[in-house]
């Protein structure tokens, strides 16, 4: 039968054309040639009519199969060649990853808010409110109600910044907060204070300008415990847990009584180095009990109140996390410190 | 204060407590102090009596020495000019090493030392002197040095006190306290002395500042060097000695606690005087400065001149020297604010004045006084012939309860009373247990200290030890846990500075007048007197000056690009603010755009106007606040064509702009610097703010609450319109305005501005309108179109471009 063998002369005609196909246009002119109108696949249908009846059922399904036949085909190869140009495609217009993005490079938060925040942090979550005050503070907030009195050796303690506005000081610690918070609100009081205050120093541990954070709690029944307590959990969420704390009497004016605090040396673990100057501790902060005179100071009634403050230098605590030396680093703005602290 | 351990053990009954562990338990007790060791031994040392002095045949400058250890002669060299026939001086023989150097027989001229005299420099002890050191006339020759003088054997205990606690400034009140801790008992030899009543000095007391004066006439003093036991204590005290009479007032002060003064006596001219100081009056005091006081001021006189400025320093014309025969020694009690306040002035600070400014023991005075005349005495040969003690104010011990109640309040922890009691008592403060605790009575070495109960719960509580007290956590009575809505708001402006490249300063807030002339800025309001630097001498009242000063040092550390912001305080006279400072300048994009096409990287992108404008745009939508106005700045140092001012309505929120060129000149920083300044928040320094205009702040405090609305059901039609304008129209103009015209306007969007050239200029804008319940249709649109530019040409005289 002539259609028969010009059926499978087609089919392997093509076949063999298929193995060297390249691209989809080629696999168009194909596709064209054997399913077009005009197409050999296409024609083969109008030989059918010149088949006789009886086989023309066979011949017809023949035909219909070597059709679907090359349709499969075809499309599998479509299939192929696309993807392999869309992947020459993307090939083409490849990137370096390994190039730098391009895009702003975030800028670096200061050491000295980073640590503040943090510290904040800790007491917001107990608590505790937080209270600010004006830098440039009144005598009597900063000094006397603090029960430090003129001509007092203890107004030595800080040397204090004197301004041309009467009355008024350059604050020399936060501790004023205390005396406006207790001034505002009644107790009971969780507060903290932190801000910017002004000594008259300069050297590798001094700047004249500096941040506290101040803390306040006044309530019946507040115990010297209770400080203890709470400045325990304070330096364990900063310095880690079971630092060694160590409380040793000391002498402010407006606490009674009152204590340092010191925690074992971060950088030598208590074994004695340059930082601790070979102690083994760090002083890190000032504590106590209200003095009844500062209560009385606002109004406090002493037989029913207690209350602990302490307040602590940012800066010390800064130097210690990052292991900076000298304190006016972190006011230098020099971009080569401060782009060190990207990302804290 | 610095004393040798060995003294403060003398005054404690059997007690030999290691110094380690002493010094731990007097910082765990309230007493700052650090211990060293005294000296090191230097073997090969041996004290030698000078028995004849020569010049050197040969050598000018040089003497040479014959001394005795008693058994041998040797022949020393020395270029020292203080010795004399029959001093008694150290001598480092072969063998020993002084300052890394072994001392050998070395030959001058013609002749062989045998060894080496010493001074304290070269015994190791810190005290700076010239010349050797002559021991007293007691000390014995030919022993062991070293271990004559204790180097080696002794610790210094260096006690840095607070100002409560005046009464620990003393080997006495060191003593006491440590008895205290270790539950000792203190001991005293009390001194014998008796006074003759043939000359009894004349004073006369003129001022209130006074509290006791007692003076002792001694006679027939011999001056010279002190014993052996005095020097030693000064010199472990870091104090040079000086002669026996001086010695003695310095060694009693060290002791005591008690201030002295010897005047020699034949140099007053008839009574004294403790009186104030006239105005003006000068006075050449011991130190060698000339003092010049004032009426405040107190002075011990004579009938015609002030002899030495009261409990601070004495007078140059009275002074103790070798010649003297006679002395009036002084022991006085004086009011501590006034020595302060005088000291403090005259910026002077003595072991005296240290002492009376943290209060004296007044009861202890004629003890202390006592002991010195004792010594003078015993060392010096002299006879007290005449004593007066002007006693103004007697101490009246107060009374003190304290309540064991009152310990378990502010100690948290139950102390009984008769655990109080012995505290207390140990501290030599006689307590008896009454029914609720315990009473005191205040002695007057703690008369400064130890007034009120909540003193004496410090004392137990000190000595009972903070270390030792369990830790309790309260439980805070408080509804906050949050963070005060500017503390979030500083916070959300740090983060979208910080993300959007900017990196956080953090400047002085002190500034300089230079620094505010240069930018046209008025004069700070707030000076300070006492400053440090005249150029930190006045408190900022903006932000710009600091960051310029910042972009200066970065200029000098080699940094060209700078993109920083800072929040900040400045100041005026009735209030402050806290501000945000932000300044730009260079590259920003640390990296580059990399075009495959043009096979180039391109690697900047540069600050300019309109990118700082579109980051604070972008930063108040950040934080929320909407439908700010803009105008222009009123600032000097601000390029007027390319600088904005921000407002709410009518209020100023803050600036930007670019650095006017002159300005960038005169401060040798780049011209594309922009610089800007956003108000934050007023700060007011009474307890109640007063009204003030609104900051960045008070908007955001008071801003409406977002809510949501409906997404639009029906789609937008875009229309682009493009308008022909005079070059010089504000393009904001016409953006604000299109909404205004007409409700369906949803959205105005700007998406091309160029110039035609002929003075004129093309806006393209992108319009989007949306009725919100149905579909517009195209005629609905056209309409309102053309509605929109007929206004526009109305209002602004703009022509739609076709």
């Amino acid at each position: 039968m002539q259609i028969k063998e010009n059926i499978e002369a087609l089919e392997k005609e093509y076949q063999e054309k298929l193995k060297n196909i390249k691209d989809l246009k080629q696999l168009q002119d194909i596709k064209t040639e054997l399913l077009g109108k005009k197409g050999k696949i296409t024609s083969l249908f109008k030989l059918l009519k010149e088949v006789p009846p009886e086989k023309k059922k066979e011949v017809g399904a023949l035909i219909n199969s070597v059709k679907a036949k090359f349709e499969d085909i075809l499309k599998e190869f479509e299939k192929q060649l696309t993807e392999k140009e869309l992947e020459e495609k993307l090939k083409k217009s490849k990137i370096d990853i390994t190039l730098p993005g391009a895009w702003v490079s975030p800028g670096a938060p200061h050491p000295v808010t980073a640590t503040l925040r943090y510290i904040s942090d800790i007491f917001v979550s107990m608590g505790f409110k937080i209270e600010e005050g004006p830098e440039v503070e009144l005598e009597e907030y900063n000094f006397d109600m603090l029960n430090i009195p003129k001509d007092h050796p203890a107004r030595e303690m800080q040397d204090t910044f004197f301004i041309n506005k009467k009355g008024y000081v350059l604050r020399t610690h936060t501790s004023p907060v205390q005396i406006r918070a207790m001034l505002k609100q009644k107790p009971p009081l969780a507060v903290i204070a932190p801000g910017k205050v002004y000594r008259k120093d300069l050297d590798p541990t001094h700047s004249p300008m500096f941040h506290q954070i101040e803390g306040l709690v006044v309530d019946e029944n507040i115990t010297f415990r209770d400080l203890k307590g709470i400045l325990k959990i304070f330096l364990e969420s900063v310095f880690g847990k079971n630092i060694p704390i160590r409380f040793r009497p000391s002498y402010f004016p407006f606490t009674e009584p009152s204590a340092e605090v010191d925690i074992g040396c971060t950088v030598c673990k208590g074994k004695g180095c340059r930082v601790c100057k070979n102690t083994g501790w760090l002083e890190i902060l000032g504590c106590g009990m209200v003095d009844p005179n500062v209560f009385e100071a606002v109004g406090i009634d002493t037989e029913k109140y207690t209350g602990f403050a302490f307040g602590l230098g940012i800066e010390r605590i800064t130097m210690l996390k990052y292991q900076i030396p000298d304190i006016r680093l972190l006011f230098s703005n020099d971009m080569r410190f401060n782009l060190q602290f990207k990302g804290i | 204060m610095k004393v040798s351990y060995k003294w403060v053990k003398e005054f404690i009954e059997n007690f030999d407590e290691d110094i380690e562990t002493v010094v731990e338990k007097l910082n765990e007790t309230g007493l700052e102090s650090t211990y060293e060791k005294f000296g090191n031994y230097i073997p090969n040392l041996t004290t030698v009596k000078i028995l004849s002095i020569e010049k050197h045949p040969e050598k000018d400058n040089l003497l040479v020495c014959r001394a005795t250890d008693g058994s041998k002669e040797y022949q020393v060299i020395t270029a020292a000019k203080n010795v004399k026939e029959g001093d008694i001086v150290v001598l480092a023989k072969e063998g020993a090493v002084i300052n890394g150097i072994e001392i050998k027989p070395v030959k001058f001229g013609s002749l062989t030392s045998e060894g080496m005299f010493l001074s304290f420099e070269e015994l190791g002890i810190e005290i700076p002197s010239e010349g050797l050191f002559i021991l007293g006339k007691d000390a014995p020759i030919g022993v062991d040095a070293s271990k004559l003088l204790d180097l080696g054997e002794d610790y210094i205990i260096e006690l840095e006190i607070t100002p409560n606690r005046g009464d620990a400034l003393s080997v006495r009140g060191l003593a006491r306290e440590i008895a205290a801790i270790f539950g000792k008992k203190r001991t005293e030899k009390l001194p014998v002395v008796s006074i003759l009543q043939e000359n009894i000095p004349e004073i006369q007391v003129e001022t209130d500042k006074l509290n006791r004066y007692r003076a002792v006439i001694v006679e027939n003093v011999k001056v010279n060097v002190s014993p052996l036991d005095i020097q030693l204590k000064l010199i472990k005290s870091g104090q040079k000695p000086i002669n026996n009479i001086v010695d003695i007032t310095n060694f009693i002060l060290l002791q005591e606690g008690q201030p002295l003064h010897a005047f020699d006596l034949d140099k007053l001219e008839g009574e004294i005087h403790i009186r104030q100081a006239s105005e003006g009056e000068k006075i050449v005091a011991l130190d060698g400065n000339e003092y010049t006081l004032n009426k405040n001021d107190i002075v011990i006189a004579d009938d015609k001149k002030a002899v030495a400025i009261a409990g601070i320093i004495g007078g140059d014309n009275t002074k103790v020297d070798e010649n003297t025969k006679n002395v009036l020694l002084e022991a006085a009690n004086f009011d501590p604010s006034s020595v302060r306040k005088t000291a403090k002035r005259l910026g002077i600070s003595t072991d005296s004045s240290y002492r009376f400014e943290r209060g004296v023991d007044i009861e202890n005075l004629p003890n202390a006084q006592d002991k010195a005349i004792e010594l003078i005495s015993s060392t010096a040969g002299g006879r007290a012939v005449g004593e007066s003690d002007v006693h103004i104010n007697v101490y009246k011990p107060k009374q003190v309860k304290l309540r064991e109640k009152q310990i378990k309040r502010v100690l948290g922890a139950e102390i009984p009373k008769e655990k109080c009691s012995e505290l207390l008592n140990r501290l030599e403060i006689p307590t008896e247990i009454v029914e609720d605790g315990t009473l005191s009575e205040i002695p007057a070495f703690r008369a400064y200290d130890l007034e009120r109960e909540i003193d004496l719960v410090e004392e137990v509580g000190r000595l009972t030890g903070f270390n030792n007290l369990e830790e309790t956590y309260p439980s805070i009575s408080t509804e906050n846990f949050n963070y005060p809505d500017y503390f979030k708001l500083e916070e959300k402006i740090r983060k979208f500075f910080i993300s959007n490249g900017l990196t956080e300063v953090l400047t002085y807030t002190f500034s300089s007048e230079e620094d505010h002339q240069a930018l046209g800025l008025p004069k700070p309001d707030i000076e300070i007197i006492n400053y440090i630097l005249k150029s930190q001498s006045l408190m900022r009242n903006n932000l710009a000056v600091s960051l310029i000063n910042t972009l200066k040092e970065n200029i000098k550390y080699g940094s060209k690009d700078l993109s920083v912001f800072e929040t900040g305080t400045v100041f005026f006279d009735d209030h402050e603010e806290y501000r945000i400072g932000i300044l730009l300048t260079g590259k920003f994009i640390d990296g580059y755009t990399f075009s495959k096409e043009k096979q180039q990287l391109n690697t900047t992108e540069k600050w300019d106007f309109l990118k700082v404008k579109g980051l604070i745009n972008s930063f108040f939508e950040y934080i929320g606040i909407k439908n700010l106005n803009v105008n222009l700045p009123q600032l000097q140092f601000l390029n007027k064509y390319e600088a904005v001012k921000f407002l709410k309505g009518n209020t100023e929120l803050g600036y930007i702009g670019k650095i006017h060129p002159k300005t960038a000149k005169n401060l040798e920083i780049p011209e594309d610097t922009y610089i800007g300044e956003f108000y934050l928040k007023y700060v007011s320094r009474d307890l109640k703010e007063p009204d003030h205009k609104p900051y960045i702040y008070d908007l955001i405090k008071e801003k409406e609450e977002i809510v949501y609305n409906e997404i639009p059901k029906f789609p937008s039609v875009k229309r682009d319109l493009a308008f022909e304008a005079e070059e010089d129209f504000s393009v904001g103009t016409l953006l604000d305005e299109i909404p205004k015209t007409c409700k369906l306007i949803k959205k105005v969007k700007l998406f091309d501005v160029y110039f035609l050239g002929n003075g004129r200029k093309s806006i393209a804008v992108s319009v989007e309108f949306n009725a919100g319940d149905r579909s517009l249709t195209d005629e609905e649109v056209n309409q309102m179109v053309e509605d929109l530019v007929n206004k526009l040409n109305e209002k602004f005289g703009l022509k739609l471009r076709k």
